[in-house]
């Protein structure tokens, strides 16, 4: 039985000062972005590409179009905005610079509002995440930065005797067993003080990936700042770079860079309703 | 400052053991208190299947915790390290005498850890009919309520006492030092300096 005050699980229902919060971040994001030169792009809600972007199909509300093709609730901004400006939009727009403020929805009836951003062709990570720095600066936010290499865990996954798995449940009692002195180290990295030091020992192949994370921190002089060369989390698009924005256990953005037909372009998406809720706090 | 969840009862006794050991001073909850707190740790006595979900959402950055009570929730939290304390297996037990079958078309188990049981014969592509119980597994195939049981066996007294056999072994458990995700990576030089501490104890 449904009562009449009920509203699904996983929806979101903002009145008042958390409505006046939601507007709020919403106007300092696009007013940031908008002064850095990205266009606002609104895609369709329905979609029939999102399980390019979905590693679980599952996760999808999926109808049927009047064809009969399934189509699925949008459930991730960034593929559809990329393949929307790239395939439908080529013609009209050499704009490289995009950015979307609208939810996402998870089976079975979760909503996410989210600010994002989307440079297309552009491979420096700094170039977005600066503008994602902005906006919670904007809102008097000081999360901590988290960088990370996606290929570092990847080429320690093929060169040693460890799994992606190993990485994604920060497995360090087999990191430390292997008695590996610069796994060791990466093991405890954490500040780019740290780094020089660390890239002195391991082989080149993470010495240029660890090379990569140095040079982004210190684009950023953000003071409040973490490298986690390790972390791994199953994500099906970022290819190298990426970062999360975390204060207690919250995530507040996330971003990085990623491939889509041979073109790299890099990215972030903000998560509107955590904000809401640290704001409103 | 870290928080620490532990679970009430020898598993809190064990752990802050291993801190007095380290640390050299005494650490004893005072009566009936769920809080107890020192220079630099904040433990929280909680219930033993609630330390993961403390450790989860960031109420404590670090816990002890079996195993068997982090498979069977699920949630994603960091094993940090196997504190080889608190051993036993994960079970399951029959009817002295029975052999377990299954290629049967119907098989009832009856067990606590619905989850890992599930996965169990899930994964063995055997139709199973689980049914959750909270105590007194045991009586369960006795009294024809299921066929086997899945439990706990630290020696196998209480199954033996009556009249069950263990016929296989599902997984090993011991305790684990577990930590939050965020906290690992806020709270890096703290957490590895413990688990350091903690490791050398465990390895001595």
């Amino acid at each position: 039985m449904i009562f009449e005050h009920e509203i699904p699980t996983g929806s979101r229902l903002y009145f008042g000062s958390a409505a006046r919060k939601k507007r709020e971040i919403e106007g300092i994001a696009s007013d940031i972005l908008h002064e850095n030169g990205f266009e606002e792009i609104v895609t369709p809600l329905f979609s029939y590409h999102q399980h390019q972007s979905i590693s679980d199909e599952r996760e999808l509300i999926r109808v049927n179009d009047s064809k009969n093709y399934q189509v699925s609730l949008r459930a991730d901004s960034t593929i559809d905005v990329v393949r929307i400006i790239d395939k439908r939009l080529g013609r009209n727009t050499v704009h490289k610079k995009w950015f979307y403020i609208q939810p996402v929805y998870r089976y079975p009836s979760a909503e996410q509002y989210q600010v994002g951003a989307e440079y297309i062709g552009e491979s420096n990570v700094a170039n977005v995440l600066d503008q994602a720095i902005k906006i919670v600066d904007r809102l008097r936010l000081k999360p901590l930065l988290q960088i990370s290499n996606i290929n570092i865990p990847k080429v320690l996954a093929e060169t040693l005797d460890l799994s992606l798995d190993d990485f994604r449940h920060i497995n360090i009692e087999k990191f430390l067993s292997l008695k590996i002195d610069w796994l060791d180290r990466l093991v405890y990295l954490q500040h780019e003080s740290q780094i020089d030091e660390v890239m002195e020992m391991v082989p080149d192949a993470i010495k240029t990936e660890l090379q990569k994370m140095k040079e982004l921190s210190a684009e950023l002089a953000y003071d409040n700042t973490v490298l986690a060369p390790l972390y791994y989390a199953k994500m099906l698009y970022y290819d190298e770079l990426f970062f999360r924005m975390i204060e207690g256990n919250e995530v507040y953005a996330r971003g990085g860079r990623y491939k889509n037909d041979e073109v790299s372009s890099v990215g972030f998406a903000i998560y509107t309703d955590t904000l809401i809720e640290r704001l409103e706090k | 400052m870290l928080t620490v969840a532990l679970p009430k009862g020898r598993i809190a006794e064990e752990t802050l053991e291993i801190f007095e050991n380290i640390f050299g001073e005494q650490f004893k909850f005072d009566d009936r208190k769920l809080i107890l707190e020192t220079t630099d740790f904040r433990f929280l006595l909680v219930r033993n299947q609630d330390v993961a979900t403390y450790v989860f959402h960031q109420a404590a950055d670090i816990g002890v915790v079996g195993l068997d009570t982090i498979e069977e929730q699920g949630l994603d939290v960091i094993r940090l390290l196997d504190l080889r304390r608190g051993i036993c297996k994960v079970s399951i037990g029959m009817r002295k005498g029975e052999k377990l079958d299954l290629t049967k078309p119907e098989i009832k188990v009856a067990t606590k850890m619905v989850n890992i049981t599930k996965r169990y014969f899930s994964e063995r592509a055997v139709a199973a009919d689980i049914i959750k119980l909270y105590g007194s597994i045991e009586l369960a195939p006795l009294v024809g309520l299921a066929d086997m049981i899945v439990d706990i066996v630290e020696t196998g007294t209480t199954m033996k006492q009556n009249g069950l056999e263990v016929v296989e072994d599902i997984m090993e458990s011991s305790t684990y030092l577990i930590a939050n995700k965020n906290s690992y990576h806020e709270k890096k030089s703290e957490v590895l300096d413990i688990y350091e501490k903690i490791n050398k104890v465990v390895k001595g």
